[in-house]
This record gives C-alpha cells, sequence and structure tokens, in this order.
C-alpha cells in the first residue's frame, strides 16, 4: 500500500498540479467566504457573467441570477439581493439552466399534416403561419365576430396578462379571454374576496409563533415557496415557532411540524367550526380578537355592537363542538380542543391552508372558517399573522385609447347558472361547456396551459381537443411539445422564460413590495419567439396600432409609467442592472384597514355616506348617473358600487378597512357574507357536507393528489436532473386499508371510479390516513417529451450527453384520467381531492 | 452564547476537543500528518485549513435543492450523484415521521478511497483536507468506489474517471462556499475552517450535538450532522417500527 504521507507529497509534487490548481487558499485570508453574487466556472475557472432576471418553473416567481458561460447559460441561482427569495431558488429554479437546450423544443413553427393528434407535423416559417392566423382573425373581426378569437391561458406574467389580454386581445375586440389560474385556487382566492376583498394572502412567519396549517404543503409546493419555505424553517428552528399540520398525509410540511394530525378529505371545515367554537365558548378571543370583532360583519346588522356580535358568533357556533367535528373528521376532540386553545392564546399565530383545504366542495365554506378563526384571535393583517398580500403597484401602457366593444362567447359565463360567484372563471371547465354550449369557437389558441394533463375528466378533455366538429381550429403557444400541443392544428414555438422580458408582481413575504424585471439570459432557440412580440406582429398585421413595437418596448414604457422604478430605480436600464427594487426605507405594511381616513376625503365630490352599511362612497367612481339615484339605491344596491368605495364607518370614525377587490362588499371583514346570503346561501361560514362522501360503502376510499418539491405540475417533467429524482409515484394507502383489500407493498392496483380506472403500484405506509389514497400529480406522462414520457418531441434533437444514460422508464400514474371535472358551487374552483373510488389488485 | 465561550488557540487541541477522547490518539496522529506537509505554497501568509461541513438536519425540508444545484454545478450526467438527499420515514400509523438526510463526499480524515488508490489519483489536500481525485491519474480501476463505506463515488460514464463531491475546490479558491451551501433554501448547511476556532462551524460544532455517518469505520468524516435521524431498514429485524429509507437516487439501497 502506498504510504499515504509520501503519497501525499507525491501529490502535491506532481500530481494533476494543472487539474487541480492550489490558488491563495482563500483571496482574503481569514475573510468568511461569501456565499454568491458571483460564479467560476468548474471547467476553465473563468468567471461567469452574471445576468438578473426572474424564474419561471413555477407562479412563485423567485429572483434569480443567470451565469452565462461564452454566451450559454451555465447555471442558476438565487438572486442575493432579493428580499423575496433572499439567495434561494429551489430544485427547478436551478434545473431551469438545462431548459433552454432542452433537446424537445420546439425550435420553428409546426403545422399538422395527418389526422388531428396523429402527431405528424411539418416545418413552417413563422411567415406562413401568422398568414394563416392573420387571414382568420381578419374574417372574424369583418364578420362582426372577433369573439370567436378564444384565448385561454394558465399562470402567466403579470406583463403578459397586460400585453395580451388587455391591450392586444382588446384592441382587436375578443373578451373571450379564460385566465387559469383556478385549478388551484379559486376557492381560497373567492373567500378572501367575501371576507377581506383582497385575493391573495400571505403568511408572516418573520414574526409568527405558531402556525396551524390546514392542508397546505408550504415545504414542498406553496405558489410562493422558496420564500415561505426559507422563512417558516428559520422560525421554526431559531424561534421556536410551533406548528401543527392538518392533512390526509405526512407531507414534509407535516413531516417537518411539531404534529401531524391525519384528518378525513374534505372535513377540515368541521373541525375548523369546531375551534372557532373552543375560542367563542372559552372566551378565548381576548383583547386582540374583541379589537378585531369591531371591524367585522357576523350579521345583517351593519350597525351591531361589539357584544352582540360576540353574542351571534357564539349562538352561530354553539353546535360546532369539538366532539361534533370528532365524528365527522375523525381528530379527537381533545386534540381540537387544546389545538384551538394554543392559537388562541399563543400570540401571533398564524393560521395557513391550500389545496388540501379547499380543493373540495365545500371550498370556499372552508377558507371562510378559516379566515373566521384568524379573525376571532386578531390574526388578521398583524405581524406574524394572516396579511392581505402586498406586491408591487405597477402602472402599464394601455394601447389604442378607443377600443372595440369587448365581445365574449356565451359559454365562458354560462357557469353562471350552476356556480354563485365564478369570478375566477373556472377555466378547467371550459372545454365541457363549449361541447354543451353549441357554441364554437373559431380559432381556440392556448398559452402556458395544457389542459390535456392538467385538467380533470381527461378523456372527455381529449376528445373535445381532437373534434374539429367543437374546436374548428386549434393553435397551441408553447416552447415545448406537451399533451395538448400535439392535438392542436398549429404550434407556434414560445420563448422559455428564460428567452423574454417580463415584469412580475409576487407576493412579497415581508410585506414590503419588490419590483422585478425578468429579461433574457440568451436568445430564443431556433426561430422559437417570445409570444407577447408575437402578439405585437400580429397586431401589425390587423392594422391595430398598439403604441409599441415589443414587448421590450412595452416593457420599457411600463417601467417610465411606474412612478418609483422610474424615478428611484432608473427606470428599464436600472431594472436591467439590478433585477429587483425595493424602496429600503419603507415599512412592512400591517394593518392597513385601521388607516383613519381624513374628512377632508370624505367630503370630497361626490362621496356619500350609505348610512345603511356605513360605507363611504363616491357616486361618480361608481359611475351612477345622479346622486339622487346614489342615495335612493344605496351602496350595496348599486352594482359596482364598490368601484367608488372610500371609506368604512367603524363606531364614530372613518377607516380605510378591507376594501372591495371585485365584489361589491362593504369595508368590513364579512364573517357574515351578504353576497352568499343572497344567492340562498348561508351567510356565516357553517358545515356543508360534500355530497359524495356522505354515503360511501366499506370498499370505497377517496383519492387526493399532491405535488412533490422538484416538479412543478407539468411544466418541468422533462428536466432530467428533476425526473432523475421523482419519476416513480406510487399510491400511497394506510396499512389498515391495505390489509383490508389483501394488499401488499408493490402490488400491482386498479384503480376505479366511474370515470374508468388507471393502473397504478400500491405503497403501503402509515404516512396516509386510512380511507384515503394518495398519488402524486406529475408523471404519468404520454407527451412532454423524452424524460417526461419517454417520447420525444417531433423533429426533436439527439441529447448524446444524456440520452443514454437516463435510468429510468418514463411512467407512473396519472389520476385526473378518473378525477371528474367537477367545479365547485360557490367559486368554481375544481374539486380535486373528493373522488370516491374502489380499489382492486390487478390480476398478474 | 458561543461568543462568550473561552476561544481555543491550541488548534491540535481544539481539534482534540471536538473529536473527543476515544479518536484523540488517531487525531493527533492526523494532525500530525498534516503539519509535516506543511509547506505553503504561496508564502507565510498561507494558514493550513481544514474544511469541514455542518449539516443542520432540523433546517432540512427534503427540497433536493442541493443535489439539483450540484448537478448544475458540474454537468453531472444522469444517474450518478455527488450530492444527493435520502428520507428515512418510521413508525406506525398515527405516529409516524420523515427525516432528511443530505449526504455528499465526507472528506474522512482518514480516507479509505485514498487507501486503496493505486495512483495516487486520489489525495487528501494538505492545505485544507478536501479530498480529490486528479482526473489525470486516475485509470478508472473503480477501487475507491468499492471502498468508500459512504457511496460518495462514482465512475464518470462520460469521462470513465472516478468522482465525488470536492466542496465545490473551484468556488472554495474564489472566496465561495460550495454551491449547495449556497443554494440551501433553510440554510441548513455550514461550510468553513475547523482550524480556526473562531469559524461559525467550530462554534456550532463546540455548541451543539453532532454526529458523523458510521463512526465505527474510523473515518473520521468532516461533514457533521446536527439532529441526523440515524436509523436504518436494517433495524425493521426489531420489529417494533418499520423504517423505510429512499435515496432518491439510482443506488435505492444504503451501502
Amino acid at each position: 500500500m502506498v504510504d499515504r504521507r509520501n503519497f501525499i507529497k507525491l501529490g502535491i509534487a506532481t500530481a494533476g498540479a494543472q487539474l487541480l490548481p492550489i490558488r491563495k487558499v482563500m483571496a482574503e485570508d481569514g475573510t468568511p467566504l461569501k456565499h454568491g453574487g458571483e460564479d467560476y466556472s468548474q471547467f476553465s475557472g473563468n468567471q461567469h457573467v452574471a445576468v438578473p432576471s426572474i424564474c419561471g418553473q413555477c407562479p412563485s416567481r423567485c429572483a434569480i441570477l443567470g451565469y452565462l458561460d461564452d454566451g450559454k447559460l451555465a447555471k442558476i441561482e438565487g438572486h442575493p439581493d432579493s428580499i423575496r427569495n433572499q439567495g434561494r431558488v429551489c430544485a427547478k429554479g436551478q434545473a431551469g439552466a438545462a431548459k433552454v437546450y432542452d433537446p424537445d423544443r420546439i425550435l420553428t413553427p409546426l403545422r399538422r399534416v395527418g389526422p388531428r393528434g396523429q402527431g405528424e407535423w411539418e416545418k413552417i416559417s413563422w411567415d406562413e403561419a401568422l398568414d394563416e392566423l392573420t387571414t382568420r382573425l381578419k374574417k372574424f373581426r369583418d364578420a362582426g365576430t372577433p369573439e370567436k378569437f378564444v384565448f385561454h391561458h394558465g399562470w402567466i406574467s403579470d406583463s403578459a396578462e397586460k400585453l395580451i389580454d388587455d391591450v392586444f386581445l382588446a384592441s382587436y375586440g375578443t373578451g373571450s379571454i379564460i385566465k387559469q389560474t383556478c385549478q388551484q385556487q379559486s376557492a381560497r382566492w373567492t373567500a378572501h374576496e367575501l371576507t377581506w376583498g383582497a385575493t391573495a394572502d400571505n403568511w408572516d412567519f418573520d414574526n409568527a409563533r405558531y402556525v396551524l396549517n390546514f392542508g397546505s404543503n408550504v415545504l414542498e409546493a406553496h405558489t410562493n415557496f422558496v420564500s415561505l419555505a426559507k422563512r417558516l424553517t428559520k422560525s421554526t428552528v431559531d424561534h421556536d415557532l410551533k406548528m401543527m399540520t392538518f392533512d390526509v398525509r405526512l407531507s414534509n410540511t407535516a413531516a417537518n411540524s411539531d404534529r401531524w394530525i391525519p384528518i378525513k378529505p374534505g372535513t377540515d371545515l368541521a373541525v375548523v367550526l369546531a375551534m372557532c367554537n373552543v375560542v367563542m365558548s372559552e372566551d378565548l378571543y381576548g383583547r386582540d380578537g374583541e379589537k378585531f370583532i369591531d371591524f367585522c360583519l357576523v350579521s345583517e346588522n351593519y350597525n351591531a355592537l361589539p357584544g352582540e356580535k360576540i353574542v351571534t358568533l357564539k349562538k352561530h357556533l354553539a353546535d360546532y363542538t369539538p366532539e361534533w367535528a370528532e365524528k365527522i373528521s375523525g381528530v379527537a376532540a381533545q386534540d381540537i380542543r387544546q389545538i384551538a386553545r394554543e392559537f388562541a392564546i399563543t400570540k401571533p399565530a398564524c393560521i395557513i391552508s391550500s389545496r388540501g383545504a379547499a380543493a373540495h366542495y365545500n371550498g370556499v365554506q372552508t377558507e371562510r372558517a378559516i379566515q373566521m378563526l384568524a379573525a376571532i384571535t386578531g390574526n388578521i393583517d398583524n405581524p406574524g399573522g394572516r396579511c392581505q398580500a402586498v406586491s408591487a403597484q405597477w402602472t402599464y401602457p394601455t394601447g389604442p385609447k378607443s377600443k372595440p366593444v369587448s365581445r365574449k362567447l356565451s359559454f365562458i359565463d354560462d357557469i353562471a347558472s350552476t356556480t354563485a360567484l365564478p369570478q375566477f372563471g373556472a377555466g378547467h371547465s371550459v372545454l365541457r361547456r363549449i361541447k354543451e354550449s353549441g357554441e364554437r369557437p373559431g380559432l381556440y389558441m392556448w398559452y402556458h396551459h395544457n389542459p390535456a394533463y392538467a385538467n380533470g375528466s381527461t378523456r372527455e378533455t381529449v376528445e373535445i381537443l381532437k373534434d374539429e366538429s367543437l374546436l374548428p381550429f386549434t393553435v397551441a403557444v408553447t416552447p415545448f411539445y406537451d399533451e395538448t400541443a400535439a392535438l392542436a392544428d398549429l404550434i407556434l414555438p414560445d420563448a422559455t422564460y428564460l428567452e423574454r422580458y417580463d415584469i412580475e408582481a409576487a407576493v412579497s413575504p415581508g410585506q414590503v413590495p419588490e419590483y422585478a424585471l425578468r429579461q433574457p439570459f440568451v436568445e430564443p432557440q431556433g426561430e422559437a419567439r417570445d409570444f407577447k412580440d408575437v402578439c405585437c406582429e400580429l397586431a401589425k398585421r390587423l392594422d391595430i396600432k398598439l403604441g409599441f413595437k415589443s414587448a421590450e418596448k412595452f416593457i420599457d414604457k411600463a417601467c417610465k409609467l411606474t412612478i418609483v422604478v422610474k424615478k428611484k430605480a432608473r427606470g428599464f436600464r436600472g431594472m436591467q442592472k439590478i433585477g429587483v427594487w425595493h424602496d429600503k426605507k419603507a415599512q412592512p405594511i400591517y394593518f392597513a384597514y385601521r388607516e383613519r381616513i381624513e374628512n377632508a376625503t370624505l367630503a370630497d365630490d361626490g362621496v356619500l355616506l350609505d348610512e345603511a352599511t356605513g360605507v363611504y362612497w363616491n357616486w361618480k367612481t361608481a359611475e351612477v348617473e345622479s346622486e339622487a339615484k346614489a342615495k335612493s339605491i344605496g351602496y350595496l344596491g348599486t352594482p359596482g358600487a364598490f368601484k367608488g368605495y372610500v371609506a368604512q364607518r367603524v363606531g364614530y370614525a372613518a377607516y380605510s378597512g378591507f376594501r372591495p377587490g371585485i365584489l361589491n362588499k362593504t369595508g368590513l371583514f364579512e364573517l357574515y357574507s351578504p353576497l352568499l346570503a343572497a344567492k340562498g346561501m348561508p351567510g356565516l361560514p357553517t358545515y356543508v357536507e360534500i355530497p359524495d362522501h356522505v354515503k360511501m360503502s366499506d370498499d370505497e376510499m377517496i383519492l387526493t393528489t399532491f405535488k412533490v418539491n422538484v416538479q412543478s405540475l407539468s411544466n418541468t417533467g422533462n428536466g432530467g436532473w428533476l425526473t432523475e429524482i421523482h419519476h416513480e409515484n406510487p399510491v400511497w394507502i394506510n396499512p389498515v386499508s391495505a390489509t383490508a383489500r389483501g394488499i401488499i407493498d408493490g402490488d400491482a392496483l386498479i384503480i376505479k371510479s366511474p370515470l374508468g380506472e388507471v393502473s397504478g403500484t400500491a405503497m403501503v405506509t402509515p404516512t396516509v390516513a386510512p380511507g384515503v389514497l394518495a398519488v402524486s400529480t406529475h408523471l404519468g406522462r404520454w407527451q412532454g417529451g423524452r424524460y417526461a414520457s419517454g417520447n420525444p418531441a417531433p423533429f426533436a434533437l439527439g441529447d448524446h450527453r444524456h440520452d443514454e444514460h437516463q435510468w429510468w422508464q418514463a411512467g407512473g400514474t396519472h389520476a385526473n384520467w378518473i378525477i371528474p371535472d367537477n367545479p365547485e358551487p360557490v367559486s368554481g374552483q375544481q374539486c380535486w381531492m373528493d373522488t370516491v373510488v374502489t380499489l382492486e389488485k390487478a390480476s398478474s | 452564547m458561543s461568543n462568550n465561550s473561552k476561544p481555543v488557540t491550541n488548534r491540535r487541541a481544539f481539534v482534540q476537543k471536538l473529536v473527543g477522547g476515544v479518536a484523540a490518539t488517531t487525531v493527533a496522529s492526523s494532525a500530525v500528518a498534516l503539519s509535516s506537509a506543511e509547506t505553503p505554497p504561496e508564502g507565510k501568509k498561507a494558514k493550513l485549513k481544514s474544511y469541514a461541513m455542518l449539516i443542520d438536519t432540523r433546517r432540512c425540508i427534503g427540497c433536493h435543492t442541493c443535489s439539483v444545484s450540484c448537478k448544475s454545478e458540474f454537468d453531472v450526467p444522469l444517474g450518478v450523484t455527488r450530492s444527493w438527499v435520502e428520507y428515512t420515514e418510521k413508525g406506525t400509523y398515527p405516529n409516524v415521521s420523515r427525516h432528511f438526510l443530505p449526504r455528499l463526499c465526507n472528506q474522512c480524515r482518514h480516507p479509505q478511497c485514498v487507501d486503496v488508490c493505486p495512483t495516487g489519483a486520489t489525495y487528501k489536500r494538505p492545505q485544507d483536507g478536501i479530498v480529490v481525485v486528479d482526473s489525470g491519474q486516475c485509470i478508472g480501476c473503480k477501487y475507491c468506489i468499492q471502498a468508500c463505506p459512504y457511496d460518495a463515488r462514482f465512475l464518470n460514464p462520460e469521462t470513465k474517471v472516478a468522482e465525488k463531491c470536492d466542496f465545490c475546490i473551484h468556488r472554495v479558491s474564489k472566496g465561495l462556499v460550495p454551491s449547495c451551501v449556497n443554494s440551501c433554501i433553510g440554510e441548513a448547511r455550514i461550510f468553513g475552517d475547523i482550524s480556526d476556532p473562531n469559524s461559525e462551524i467550530s462554534r456550532l460544532l463546540t455548541t451543539n450535538p453532532t454526529t458523523v455517518l458510521r463512526p465505527g469505520k474510523g473515518t473520521e468524516p468532516q461533514v457533521y450532522y446536527i439532529g441526523a435521524d440515524h436509523s436504518d431498514e436494517h433495524e425493521n429485524n426489531r420489529g417494533w417500527y418499520d423504517v423505510r429509507i429512499t435515496t432518491h437516487r439510482k443506488e435505492k439501497g444504503r451501502r
């Protein structure tokens, strides 16, 4: 054996001095090592060029730095100056560096040559593609039916939504726009609009002492993942934050909580109501709760005194005892009682929630009850509580001054007949509604969206997309070939988020807004083009004068129009250098509702006090014809009156209050919702059973889905480094449920619902509640590229470095084949977690 | 807390204190080995360092960011890993837990890979204690891969040369922490010089209970853990709780 000591000497003397040069041990000896902000090639030692931008792998939109090595994107890391993600970015963000060079990208416009869905394509030029689109769009417009152009998109950037939806499509004249951000969030957002008038919430983990979690997997898959996970982890270890997680399975969030409390799917509402019962019946609301209840509406009586409100709440909640909730949810009454007490007396405490609680038939009620529990304990909008989200406020160019009257096809809104407040559009059911309505879009285009994979009722969705009698002409705008693009007539290759300009206005976890710019690291590959630029060209071909020539110019203008960016961040050029900007003197925004409104403001021209509700509103801004009419029909009787909202009277003073967002509510925190009551629904949060769960037989189970930390639905499936980690999604089943069915770990399963069946592999594990199946929702792909599905895209490149090393077989279970498209009755939220299934062993 | 503790000035004494009584003799000999190689490459100012990593698993959320940032840093081919995260699940319903164990080369004080390398391609750098592979000298014989008790090495399928984590020497030499430390969302990883008693890692090592992987191997790993769950599947024989390990890499089992 080689003598070690001599060997080391030998090593220094000869071995690899060039390969592993011994540099100065550290540049500044003794100074601590830096984390990031600069980067060097592992191969050449050359310093990389850093370019700031924004990640686009998931809706979190973290600030990033891209590092260029000789013009090629080599690496991505978190932007160290960001006050949101604080220099960190997740596995998906890291893997983004490979996305530009994804071998399954679409690099030229493609036109279908065979039957739809057969996968036979021809490459065409952009000129041909745009000629075809222009001809069709002109035809619709000339016939006076521009609404036949239907545009459907998923999560897109703030600037893309403004440029495409509000400027280009509005100038063209179509209002047939479907914004499918409702897959996961519309129940929660609707509950928020109903209670505090804003859409998004933020959880102040920096200051919280106690976190009560209903069905959020914030440590794996939140829409503000890195920013929140980083803060929550820090507070958990450094500030002894205590966290309780109710979930049907042991998510990583549950695993890192002080306690995981398994719960029957769809019964979070019962537990939350019982906790509200404990807080009220044991008088645990305290001074903070009492103070907050002043700002709450708890009955039809807008002038109720605080004491009366407490009596009303106590009376409403009296029957929701922990013992009652135990029977429904399976959570022990004493646990409910204890956790309710801890939550009420630990200050500040933050209640958090997500799809696990809200993607149910009773989702809006559940989220409203969660708002109620936060409200009665005084944990709304306070440091360490559940806060109204704060984000950057950009001003955008609005395009031509005179736009045609926006027209839309009727199926866009026909959900209103079955859904009380479909404010977020229920985009997941649009295809089915097209089929049922009899109306046919002349051109159906989708962008940043993969409904064939992402929606429920997969078979029906695919059939509709294939059916030329329902959708005569379809266009996919995407950088990658996926399940839905495969069913298009025309594919326009989009730039990835690494190749384009954008503005994002994401939620700031520290309650101080951060302004952020996305900019290209590299030119789009092949002939790919940013779709925003394509819209600018289409506008030109359609003789529409947008007022800007490209997405870059649009964003440049937005930087001029947004005063703080223009003055303090040095506009577009300044943002290009720094990537993110925030006002260093800004204080975190809490208790905005308590801001007093001066008498001078209340005396402004047109401002009225609505005596019935205590709302000060401006009848002129609300576009009412006359003051007399405004007075006679009042604030609540005027459609759109909320646009004129000024202040809310509470006691003898006028406050900023909880400003209405998109619904006609008062400035009070509406625990009692007159809007829901008017629709014949309970005004106060009330227990609602899930109809399908009422009578389940012993052999039936509830199917639930979840997301993992290395995938963003179907968006990241072709990231080899990610799918290498998550490429199997066995079906989680509790040993009790498994034994009852003679199932052992690794058994092949058939899961059946009325829609059909899917196969899977059993993972018998104590980390899921009995009676529940849990399966991740990223796999079972049939398109999406070689790493995602095993199927390369048409005209795909060879990936010589990686192809031969792919060591797993693409596969897995996609539960959406048997989860029906099922809108919840208030918001239209897709009920992902309600499907009742049966299970059997596959015969070998 | 640690600011008040008496600074340890003598490096050898510090290291002994750190590792504890059992290994005291081996540590001493290793310290001698290091000091004997004390030929500062660039003048008198350069001090010998001893780099180590401390992973606070209480802050680990199992997000695999370290794994993927490592893949990106080194363009690591599919199927092989320098850095990975294992999940350890155990218990019976509803009393169950899942712990996360980030893994990488332990940069052992007594690296078994070095002992078996026939060409001298693998060696422990005297100036900072990082175990490296000289790709020019490696003949791809895989002895080191077999010898490593931690399964931290692999043959790069592209270059056919043994590879493993090298604490990102190319970054550390430029004054940057390793990529996994930079990217860790929970800030679970602390990297530094344990020969400097005032470094953050030294302070944390002296003020927290820490463990290393497979201490019985006598390798003296330089990757330390706070709060690590060392349960393994062989404990299933005991019968009172079930352990399930998921490695999240091609090698499904732990060595």
